[in-house]
């Protein structure tokens, strides 16, 4: 477990092994601690030979999709005359994920390490660190990080002295969750309002300033050097023996009323049950978990049952009906109000949605209208109906799919527990949530 | 080419082609909302969604490409199922209560009903908000209405390259807003309505123009689109302002123009259905009351048996004399003082239809104007100007005669008045405001590749031309939607060069904006040459193998050093250099220019400058490489090229050819001699000093407010024998007329009008003309049969065979191949040609087939800023008004924009002077001068001052030096050296203008 409690010995601390340690925030500090060698192998390298490496160590995005890096990366077809761009993507305002914050605030160097391998492999000159504009911390560190290493000649016009140009930037945003969606931020960088884009074309055909691009998460990237130093062997053994597909660690960040909440670095497969029993120390005394919802914030909400048996790897998840997501875990107990906590989230994405399309727009809004309403105790019959009407409206037929993580936890809650969201409609009583201080 | 299948129809179209335009190639009928024709595909709107075999999800056919072998259902279940949710999802916002029943009235509602979708909403979600222009007199929105489809943002600021117009807010919560804090005005409008045209709801729309309310009677101060009265029927013209040709459709209801909608944009018109202000909302003088119902004859013309005298002791007020009237002489009325001019747009008037009061009551003609005149049957006046014509012919010769034509006119009207003037007549006296505007290029062209007009197209431009160099020529204000295509060219990254003395808006959006001294172009134009010879950027291959005299202009430019050009112009040597290495090295250079050339004293020589630069890079006649004297007037072209100018007949054939003479006069039936061997008198040498003119016949045209030094052409005007005059309105020019003739309005006949880049269109008849007022066809045959010369045309279309049959590059041009079309541009050699976009591409029309280098020298405006007069006065045009204002100062719309004169002035020279934003000045010259208000604004550059020719009460021509061009006649508006000084604050009477009602004498 991450900063300030101690790690649980079931951890496999790979990117969270400095997290508590100021000096590991300082260039001298990081290449004491091994830093910037794997920048150094690298440039030493063929890009193609590096995708190899992340290609065979089977490393998938940890943004959410879960797409495998490697690939993405093979995407971007060298010598075809045309600027590169990476962008990582630090946009981290899923609710529940904090994950990225962690990393950016004690091991920002290892970021910028991971961004400027990646650049180098993709063919980009330039990389864009895209904050979110709430993390002022990390900002700092990211920006003190990034002016040590600029005048070491890490980065820059002659990076690590090899003549080869990789400019590293960190723009900040402004407070908006929509500019972590892959094309939005593209055009938030470009200056334009943080609308996602029509896909295709894809950014590795016309990313940012219509060049070809490749996105990825701070955790991804963070990964990267990891890879390097270690072999895409090393990295593809932290999985489970019958599940291939998912490799190495993941960071969780477990939030809710629980125990321990934090963030957890954990090898892919690890059984969920006890991980959140055990190491995360369970329901808080007197009370009983009732649902989680695994990978942030857009991801179906599971019960118990599911969770019991549930593995933490991308296709664990998907068994139980759910998904990895972000792994921002957020634990729900028999004290909340399912159908207020479903409510909370759909007013963040009615208060997120970037308004273009119609279903969203205006589905978001409606949706959360009906729930409060129902939490307010005037709901009525068809309201479930029509709530999953519109789910149905908002799903899979949007630019991007806000719209449809909107949809996924009042769909998922309502296969899983409608019997709350009937009571509070047949009974017509307010239900009073007790207050949890945790 | 992909092959697909839409709805299991066969279809190929063009690679990248999506696949609504797929479906749209076959007639099948996608819904779409967000996605509009030729604006950026958004996809956001969902409703074009549609099932292709083998995706599980359902795909936005706007912004699929079409693949081949792919396989669409347009109508699926699923497709159908998410269109009705997408519907029902906006009623939820949407007043659904306002839907007629059964019926719809707009694209949504018509999708709304296409797709059964219940009009009924829970109301959970409150009504669409947005920023709401509530005062604004010509643009208002509803936003309850919108949908967010956001086409209008795309519109603004993708065809119209402003950005007026955005998405603020996010959420529920986002919404159409202008500008930064919902003031149009701060945000830069222009009024051009392009977000009316695309808006699918119509939550923004046009306030009714005034017609139907005056038809009403009532005053209207909010109005929805929802009150708009449905037309009767649409009809299709040619727009009567600048000569960009714009075709707009009027909508007609109890045969009154009611409103004018933009033709579809995916038809050809040269505008793609654009529009600017005046197009869109600036037609409604059609209707105005001051509009002319009757022929009138001055008070004491007395008709005895078939003979008119003139009985000076009849004509109703001695005082008036001969050819007085109650009224104040122009430059009388130039030192009145003015209603002040809104300065705060917020909050000062004249800003809303209730502050402002309509237009209708403050009628720029005051009722008195009419005193001097009585209503005359069409015999009495027809008789009366046949009888003086014939008789001042008689009496002393043909030359005593002569005409003026007009812009505004059609073709065949102007083609039928010339006709009469040379055939009947017998006088080459026969010219037009042409004179005023671009002669000096016309004469320039003659010159060096003996042609004039333009020899491109704008859409090259638009589309093609690397660089873009435009001069004197205030393009985004004086021809809109001209200009808004050049700023689309700049945003596609061709590179413009603006040279300008002001900072206009092009020239605040060009790569290198040469801020010459007005005058000074010939000096820069040499200096660029100088500098492209001493590059070796010329087209060598160009210059050696279709040009003339390139060792003359090796030696003139010699010594125009970029220094030298610097000296004398004050654009730095290197901007001269840059400006010039950029053009020469193109590839495909375009060279537009306008009045800021060839106004001037030396405009031929400044045209001819510019010429020079043209051949020497060889920018002509390739696709893209466009040479384009911008048009002012939508029918000038047109006019010279029907022959009303005094040297030539049809297609510039000249009149001193036996040959050609005989052509026409044996076409017209008349006597080789009736027409004379020398040219004619032009427009600057009819009116003035020395002119042996004692009879003239004005048709369109207000000379005495267009005319420079306006005192001297209204006394001469006075003391003609016989004046009559055709037009819209008691003019300026016409209150002194004899016989007045009421004519018909664009809107009110059928013909053709030319427009700037050869093209001819025909315009059709909406409705009637008011009261007793006469096509001005049937008025010019009429007189031409009364005048003995057999003219026996019934209608447009028949003129234009005979103009066909006796102009060789319109021959084969008739009414049946234009109608419905974008027109064709000429040359059109006979009946199955289809035009010619651009001209020259093998050689030019002169003797040889080459063009001529004509080597100028610069010499210094007539009238340069001294001691006394220290300030250098510019004049032209404004965004909202036309000329001499004559139509646009009568449309609510444009009145409300604009009512008063303004003299732009720097805001260093006010502080210097002691004057603010608002305040009266006096600016004089040597001749005249005239109080105005004062529009601080740092597109001037010091010491110079820009006022508008729009306004009879504060005439800029007053002010101009008559100083003539020596082979154009064009005189100097462009140069003269005022002072400025502080005027005395007056007191204004409620309502007054400050008018005297004196009484003027002989
Ligand atoms: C609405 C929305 C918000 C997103 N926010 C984030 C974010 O904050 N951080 C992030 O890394 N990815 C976010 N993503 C995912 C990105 O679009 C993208 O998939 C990811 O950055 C790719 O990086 P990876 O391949 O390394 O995971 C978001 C996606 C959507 C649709």
């Amino acid at each position: 477990m991450g900063y300030p409690y101690k790690p649980h010995a079931s951890e496999t601390l790979v990117l969270s092994t400095h997290f508590g340690d100021p000096e590991a925030r300082t260039l001298k500090g990081w290449k004491d601690r091994g830093g910037y060698r794997a920048l150094e192998t690298a440039l030493g390298m063929d890009p193609a030979a590096i995708i190899g490496v992340i290609k065979e160590s089977g490393l998938r995005g940890r943004g959410g999709a879960g797409f495998p890096t490697g690939l993405k990366w093979s995407f971007m077809k060298p010598d075809d005359g045309k600027p590169h761009y990476l962008c990582c993507n630090a946009d981290e305002s899923e609710p529940g994920t904090f994950k990225d914050r962690e990393i950016m605030r004690w091991t920002p160097h290892a970021l910028i390490e991971g961004c400027a391998i990646g650049a180098y492999a993709i063919g980009a000159e330039t990389c864009y660190i895209y904050i979110r504009g709430e993390f002022t911390e990390p900002l700092q560190r990211m920006e003190d990080a990034l002016a040590e290493a600029r005048a070491a000649g890490i980065v820059g016009r002659n990076a690590m002295g090899t003549g080869k140009t990789i400019n590293v930037w960190v723009h900040k945003g402004a407070g908006a969750y929509i500019c972590g969606e892959e094309t939005a931020l593209m055009n938030s960088i470009e200056g334009k309002r943080g609308n996602p884009r029509i896909k295709p074309p894809f950014p590795a055909v016309a990313g940012v300033f219509g060049m070809p691009t490749t996105i990825n998460n701070v955790e991804t990237l963070t990964a990267v050097p990891h890879i390097l130093n270690q072999g895409g062997a090393w990295y593809k053994n932290f999985a489970r023996s019958d599940n291939p597909k998912s490799t190495g660690t993941k960071l969780w960040s477990v939030c809710g009323n629980i125990a321990r909440p934090g963030n957890y670095e954990m090898v892919m497969g690890f059984p969920f049950g006890e991980f959140l029993r055990d190491i995360c120390g369970g329901a808080l005394p007197g009370r009983e978990l009732r649902a989680i919802i695994p990978g942030g914030s857009s991801v179906p909400i599971i019960n118990m049952e599911e969770a019991d048996r549930a593995l933490m790897d991308y296709e664990g998840m998907a068994a139980v009906g759910t998904m990895l997501g972000s792994a921002g875990c957020i634990v729900i107990d028999n004290a909340q109000s399912i159908p207020r906590q479903v409510a909370r989230l759909a007013r963040f994405y009615a208060h997120e949605s970037c308004a273009q399309c119609t279903q969203c727009r205006e589905g978001t809004a409606w949706t959360t209208k009906i729930l409060e309403r129902i939490v307010a105790g005037n709901g009525t019959a068809e309201d479930l109906d029509t709530l999953l009407d519109v789910a149905d409206d908002m799903t899979g037929k949007t630019i991007c799919v806000l719209s449809d993580s909107c949809a996924v936890p009042v769909v998922s809650a309502l296969q899983r527990f409608r019997g709350d969201f009937e009571a509070l409609i047949t009974k017509k009583t307010v239900h009073t949530v007790p207050v949890v201080v945790s | 080419m992909p092959k697909l299948f839409v709805d299991e129809r066969e279809v190929t179209v063009p690679d990248g082609a999506t696949i609504l335009d797929a479906a749209r190639s076959i007639d099948v009928p996608v819904p779409t909302l967000c996605w509009y024709p030729k604006l950026p595909v958004v996809g956001n709107c969902r409703i074009c969604l549609v099932s292709v075999e083998g995706n599980p999800k359902l795909v936005p056919a706007c912004a699929t490409q079409a693949a081949d072998g792919m396989k669409v259902t347009t109508e699926s279940a699923a497709a159908v199922r998410s269109r009705q949710g997408v519907l029902s999802l906006l009623l939820e916002r949407y007043p659904v209560e306002q839907i007629p029943e059964g019926s719809s009235r707009n694209e949504f509602e018509e999708y709304v009903r296409r797709y059964n979708v219940p009009t009924t909403r829970s109301r959970e979600l409150p009504l669409r908000t947005g920023d709401e222009r509530r005062e604004d007199p010509i643009i208002q929105h509803d936003m309850s209405t919108c949908i967010l489809c956001t086409r209008c943002v795309r519109a603004c600021a993708d065809i119209q390259v402003v950005g007026v117009l955005d998405v603020a807010h996010r959420g529920e919560f986002a919404q159409i807003v202008v500008g930064a804090d919902g003031n149009p005005e701060h945000a830069s409008c222009t009024w051009c309505g392009e977000c009316v045209r695309v808006c699918p709801t119509g939550a923004i729309h046009d306030i009714i123009p005034m017609a139907v309310r005056a038809a009403s009677g009532e005053m209207v101060e909010r109005m929805r689109s929802r009150d708009m009265p449905s037309p009767d029927r649409t009809v299709r013209a040619v727009c009567p302002y600048c000569g960009v040709g714009c075709q707009i459709d009027l909508q007609v209801r109890d045969e009154k123009v009611i409103h004018v909608k933009s033709p579809w944009i995916e038809e050809e018109t040269p505008n793609e259905g654009s529009t600017c202000v005046k197009g869109r909302f600036g037609t409604d003088f059609i209707q105005h009351r001051d509009r002319l119902k009757t022929p009138m004859i001055r008070r004491g013309w007395i008709r005895q048996g078939d003979t008119w005298s003139y009985d000076a002791s009849r004509n109703g007020d001695e005082r008036w004399g001969r050819r007085g009237g109650p009224w104040d002489l122009v430059a009388e009325e130039g030192v009145t003082a003015k209603r002040r001019p809104r300065t705060n747009p917020l909050r000062t008037n004249p800003t809303g239809p209730s502050t402002l009061g309509d237009p209708q009551d403050r009628v720029a003609i005051p009722d008195d104007w009419y005193e001097p005149f009585r209503e005359a049957t069409w015999e009495e006046a027809m008789s009366l100007t046949a009888q003086e014509l014939t008789r001042i012919r008689d009496t002393y010769s043909p030359e005593a005669l002569a005409v003026f034509q007009s812009a505004k006119c059609t073709n065949e009207e102007n083609y039928l008045l010339q006709r009469l003037f040379r055939g009947g007549i017998g006088t080459n006296n026969v010219d037009h405001c042409t004179r005023l505007c671009h002669s000096s290029s016309v004469a320039a062209m003659q010159r060096a590749m003996n042609t004039s007009a333009a020899s491109g197209s704008m859409r090259e431009v638009e589309h093609e031309s690397d660089v873009i160099f435009i001069l004197g020529a205030n393009t985004t204000e004086s021809h809109p939607v001209f200009g808004a295509a050049i700023k689309r060219a700049v945003r596609r990254g061709a590179t413009l060069i603006v040279c300008d003395p002001r900072r206009i808006e092009l020239a605040a959006r060009a790569r290198i904006h040469l801020q010459a001294m007005p005058g000074t172009d010939v000096a820069v134009m040499n200096g660029m040459v100088h500098h492209i010879l001493a590059m070796g950027l010329e087209a060598k291959e160009f210059i050696a193998e279709r040009t003339h005299d390139f060792d003359r202009l090796r030696d003139a430019v010699q010594p125009y050093t970029p220094e030298r050009a610097e000296q004398i112009s004050g654009v730095p040597a290197s901007l001269i250099r840059q400006a010039a290495e950029a053009y020469a090295r193109g590839p495909r250079s375009s060279t537009l220019w306008a009045m800021g050339l060839s106004q001037h004293s030396t405009g031929t020589d400044i045209v001819a400058s510019l010429l020079n630069l043209i051949l020497v890079t060889g920018s002509i006649g390739r696709w893209g490489a466009a040479m384009i004297p911008i048009r002012g007037q939508n029918n000038v072209q047109g006019a010279s090229d029907v022959g009303a100018i005094p040297m030539f007949y049809t297609d510039y054939q000249t009149v001193t050819s036996p040959e050609i003479r005989h052509k026409f006069t044996s076409t017209w039936g008349v006597p080789d001699e009736r027409v004379p061997l020398t040219p004619g008198l032009k427009v600057t040498q009819i009116v003035g000093a020395g002119s042996p003119v004692r009879g003239m016949y004005i048709m369109g045209e207000n000379p005495i407010l267009s005319d420079p030094d306006v005192s001297h052409a209204e006394q001469w005007f006075r003391s003609l024998e016989f004046l009559a005059v055709h037009d819209l309105f008691l003019t300026e020019t016409a209150r002194y007329a004899d016989v007045v003739l009421p004519g018909a309005s664009f809107a009110e006949k059928d013909g053709t009008f030319v427009n700037t880049e050869r093209r001819i269109q025909l315009t059709r008849k909406a409705i009637d003309p008011p009261g007793q007022a006469r096509q001005d066809l049937d008025i010019v045959i009429e007189l031409s049969n009364r005048i003995g010369l057999p003219t026996p045309f019934e209608n447009a279309a028949q003129v234009m065979e005979e103009i066909a049959k006796v102009t060789p590059s319109w021959r084969g041009v008739s009414h049946a191949r234009l109608d419905g079309t974008g027109g064709l541009q000429y040359p059109v050699d006979s009946p199955t040609h289809m035009g010619t976009a651009f001209l020259f591409d093998k050689g030019f029309p002169t003797e040889d087939g080459k063009a001529r280098f004509v080597a100028v020298e610069f010499l210094p405006a007539a009238e340069l800023p001294d001691d006394e007069f220290p300030f250098l006065l510019n004049t032209g045009r404004q965004m909202y008004h036309w000329h001499t204002g004559t139509m646009t100062r009568r449309s609510f719309a444009l009145d409300a924009r604009e009512s008063t004169p303004t003299v732009e002035l720097n805001p260093a020279d006010a502080l210097t002077l002691g004057v603010h934003e608002g305040e009266d000045v006096v600016v004089a010259s040597r001749r005249a001068e005239v109080r105005i208000a004062v529009r601080l604004s740092k597109r001037v550059a010091r010491r110079q001052v820009f006022i508008p020719m729009h306004y009879r009460e504060a005439a800029a021509n007053l002010l101009t030096n008559p100083v003539l061009d020596p082979y154009a006649h064009i005189p100097e508006f462009k140069v003269c050296a005022v002072s400025v000084k502080r005027a005395e604050p007056v007191q204004l009477d409620a309502g007054a203008q400050g008018r005297s009602v004196a009484v003027q004498g002989d």
